[in-house]
């Protein structure tokens, strides 16, 4: 993984490193399968992400953390297109994704933040046009379709218009969404929102699956025990800006602590999360 | 035949553009609202029917007018279609030009691509283009959809009612075409007008503006149609009385320039005045069609394709009142604290939701054209304001607006709001405590009477006595009452929060009591009403009156079970029998 040029805080970390064991497929001779380069966005003069620099190379998961506002949102739209940065590029196997977005979005899954469907759709109509759009042929598609909704528990769900779905069902009805076309790389972006258990345990295990067999997965979340999990690698925002980037193993050496919740309130927090809590139960207990 | 347009349609619609044609149809009748709105979903097939039912019942009556025997027996066996037809002819212009523009309006923000459109298909391998085709493409579908269902009727209809009789193919040839002519030009012209006039706005304002500023356009041309369908009573008659110089001033009405392109196709141009005025409509017509497009584009450019820089913008912040006006009010009308909670609610839900606004925007239009017909219906507007005492038609107007407004704001309450956040409501308030009427008693009085009662006592006092104005004020704020007791007898919900009532079978008796109480309340009553101000000793026979209708309603609550005054959620289904 390359680093942000203006990396601050965890001075040292390996500019490239990849989890050992990984099957990286030969995608970089033409360059990395999905790289930031000094990226900036604006809305007007309000700065949203500054200098953001990184590459993803098959194999690799890639955790992008911050608290809320940091810009994860405007970097993930930017990684897909979009939105168009204010300064700087994003690559796709060393050529801007710009250049040719159908065919850079054909090789893309994405699950946004938001489950925002069309409510008067089932989820196989849903599913459906997703493949048709996508030019998939029917056999693979509606093959596809049968399958994973079966192994994601919406097949007797597959009638019911998406207006009745939990939030749950929905965020599984946008991972079928992002896998049925066989992706080589994923954007999700807070894809455990909603989950079960279960169903969160299956995404966990399936995108560690997903890298082994080379997909490159960037993820954006703010829910540290996943990242933790899932992720070989970390970049972590503040204010628009990275202010740390390596792998997940190497974070927690150089701060010195166990959990990554430790190294992301060392990181980004300003705030003593203890005395806020306490302050909160001053105000609610108060007469 | 059938079978191979079948297969055509099934491969196009397996193309990526055909199932986005297909999307954006079903989206334009399913409804483009932000995620968590209610909408009450008809479905196509309903819709078309609700939209060509006008048609259908005006041509059904044309048979009795226009019948061989009805017409021998008035004596009038042999008649001339084109001329005898105008006033008919101009009331089914009138009637495409409205129904069409309110479809158009009712789905004002479906017909552009929104949010929810931006997040599922832009990610996906597709260009802009084929979206932005793919959405005009349906836009022109739906506006053929609505020209053939709203005219239907009457192509096939009004040419058999009016020239069956005639047995001439030929002239029933011509006059259909005539018809047909203008009645489609005239759907395709309000279509494309209020779909250019949303385009501009969309292309011009930033997105948050657009939203504040699109209920004061759709006000604006519900007001507009109104005055339209208003206009059918007055114009046909104009149009054969006056003279053309004078006529040429009315030929602005865009029905009445649509008549005169049926007029060129009948009289096949030989009159002037006619073709002058279907030369105004074939331009207007085609301008409001380019300026639509040009619309279209212009928004999917600023508006749709910036959809993300807008939403991590953020909207424009909420004006904040620190003090309302109405405050002073709340403080007395909501005593307890539930019902000032629900207030709040409700008043905010009915003034930023857009479903509820639409429909309170729609009736508060409705009052104004109903008020300005009838100021226009009086036989001498100097004695408007001269009299001894107001003219019923003076006094009519402020009973027009209090019931257009009181009725408006009732029927909204049954829309819901959003049924997955009623829990509150649910969880907090007490069913057996009856607080539902209360609550929607205080919220019809607040929105009509604080600003209804001044304007009615200093538009008396301008031109009458400081005792006419007080007394009219009076009698206003205790009909006002009365009426909002009869809206309110058998309500027992938190407005907005319980599921869309189904359709009962004396629906269509609700629909003639409240026509029925139109007529009493904006009619009969301001007529007592200035009978009563010409000495105002008689205007005691309110207090009586009024009482009467209050302690009926009274009795009519007391021996209701106490079940069905139970708060409810969920309207129940209407019973088998």
């Amino acid at each position: 993984m390359h680093a942000s040029r203006n990396s601050g805080y965890l001075p040292g970390v390996k500019q490239e490193s990849t989890k050992p064991g990984r099957n990286l497929s030969t995608r970089n001779k033409v360059g990395p399968m999905l790289a930031a380069n000094g990226l900036y966005k604006f809305y007007g003069s309000v700065p949203a992400v500054q200098d953001v620099t990184f590459t993803l190379e098959p194999g690799q998961v890639l955790g992008y953390l911050g608290p809320n506002g940091s810009g994860k949102s405007t970097t993930v739209k930017m990684l897909t297109g979009l939105l168009e940065p204010t300064d700087g590029e994003v690559t796709h196997n060393g050529q801007n994704i710009h250049k040719d977005l159908a065919a850079y979005r054909r090789r893309l899954g994405y699950v946004p933040e938001e489950a925002n469907l069309y409510p008067y759709l089932t989820g196989q109509e849903y599913l459906d046009m997703v493949g048709t759009l996508r030019a998939m042929p029917d056999s693979r598609k509606n093959a596809r379709i049968n399958s994973l909704l079966e192994l994601f528990t919406l097949w007797p769900h597959r009638h019911v218009t998406l207006g009745s779905y939990s939030k749950g069902m929905r965020q599984r009805i946008l991972l079928i969404a992002a896998l049925m076309d066989n992706p080589d790389l994923l954007i999700l972006d807070e894809p455990l929102s909603g989950l079960d258990v279960t169903s969160a345990l299956i995404i966990k295990n399936l995108i560690q699956a997903l890298s082994a067999r080379g997909k490159s997965i960037f993820y954006c979340s703010h829910i540290l025990e996943v990242v933790e999990k899932v992720c070989s690698h970390l970049i972590v925002l503040r204010r628009g800006q990275v202010i740390a980037h390596g792998a997940t193993s190497e974070f927690r050496e150089r701060i010195g602590t166990s959990s990554l919740e430790g190294v992301f309130l060392h990181l980004v927090e300003e705030k003593d999360v203890t005395k806020t809590a306490h302050e909160i139960v001053d105000v609610v207990v108060s007469a | 035949m059938r079978k191979f347009l079948q297969a055509h349609w099934e491969s196009f619609s397996r193309t990526p553009f055909g199932c986005l044609l297909r999307l954006f149809v079903a989206r334009m009748f399913h409804g483009g609202d932000e995620p968590g709105a209610e909408e009450l979903d008809l479905g196509i097939g309903v819709i078309v029917i609700m939209l060509a039912m006008p048609g259908v019942l005006v041509s059904l009556l044309m048979f009795e007018k226009y019948g061989s025997l009805i017409r021998f027996l008035r004596g009038n066996p042999i008649f001339d279609p084109y001329t005898a037809t105008m006033p008919d002819e101009y009331f089914f212009l009138v009637l495409s030009l409205v129904v069409t523009g309110t479809a158009a309006l009712w789905r004002w923000d479906a017909l552009f691509l929104d949010r929810r459109d931006y997040t599922n298909l832009v990610p996906l391998p597709l260009s802009l283009r084929a979206i932005f085709f793919a959405n005009l493409s349906a836009i022109l579908a739906l506006a053929t959809l609505l020209t053939i269902a709203v005219n239907a009727a009457s192509l096939v209809f009004f040419p058999m009612a009016v020239v069956g009789s005639q047995n001439s193919f030929a002239v029933w040839i011509r006059f259909t075409l005539g018809h047909a002519v203008a009645v489609f030009t005239a759907s395709a012209f309000s279509f494309f007008a209020v779909f250019a006039l949303a385009g501009l706005l969309m292309a011009l304002l930033p997105a948050a503006v657009f939203r504040r500023v699109s209920h004061a356009a759709r006000f604006i041309l519900a007001v507009v149609l109104l005055a339209l369908l208003a206009s059918s009573f007055t114009v046909p008659y104009l149009l054969t009385k006056l003279s053309v110089p004078t006529a040429h001033k009315i030929a602005l009405l865009p029905p009445v320039s649509f008549l005169g392109l049926a007029r060129t196709v009948w009289l096949k141009g030989a009159d002037p005045f006619a073709a002058t005025m279907s030369k105004a409509a074939l331009s207007a017509a085609g301008l409001t069609v380019l300026v639509a497009f040009i619309a279209y584009a212009l928004s999917f450019r600023r508006s749709f394709i910036r959809i993300p820089e807008m939403a991590d913008a953020g909207p424009l912040p909420r004006f904040r009142h620190s003090v309302s006006p109405l405050a002073p009010l709340h403080k007395a009308f909501l005593r307890s604290a539930s019902q000032r909670a629900c207030y709040h609610f409700v008043s905010r839900t009915l003034l930023r939701s857009d479903g509820h606004l639409q429909i309170l925007l729609g009736f508060a239009a409705l009052g104004l054209v109903l008020s300005a017909e009838t100021l226009s219906s009086a036989r001498d507007l100097h004695a408007l304001v001269t009299g001894q005492s107001p003219p019923a038609e003076f006094l009519s107007v402020f009973f027009i607006l209090a019931f257009c407004i009181i009725v408006g704001i009732r029927f909204a309450f049954e829309m819901p709001a959003n049924l997955r956040a009623n829990w509150i409501f649910r969880y907090w308030l007490d069913p057996s405590q009856h607080d539902a009427r209360p609550i929607a008693r205080r919220v019809l009085l607040l929105f009509s009477l604080p600003w209804l009662a001044p304007a009615a006592f200093f538009s008396i006092l301008f031109f009458w006595r400081w005792t006419t104005a007080l007394l009219h004020t009076a009698i206003l704020i205790a009909c006002t009452v009365v009426l909002v007791e009869l809206v309110l007898i058998r309500f027992r919900k938190i407005p907005f929060t319980c599921s869309y009532p189904s359709f009962q079978s004396h629906s269509a008796l609700i629909f003639v009591a409240h026509l029925f109480g139109l007529v009493l309340f904006t009619d009969y009553l301001p007529q007592i009403e200035h009978w009563s101000l010409l000495n105002p000793w008689q205007s005691i026979v309110f207090a009586p009156l009024l009482a009467a209708a209050l302690l009926a309603l009274r009795q009519y609550r007391k021996q209701m079970l106490d079940m069905d005054k139970t708060l409810i959620f969920e309207e129940p289904s209407p019973s088998a029998f």
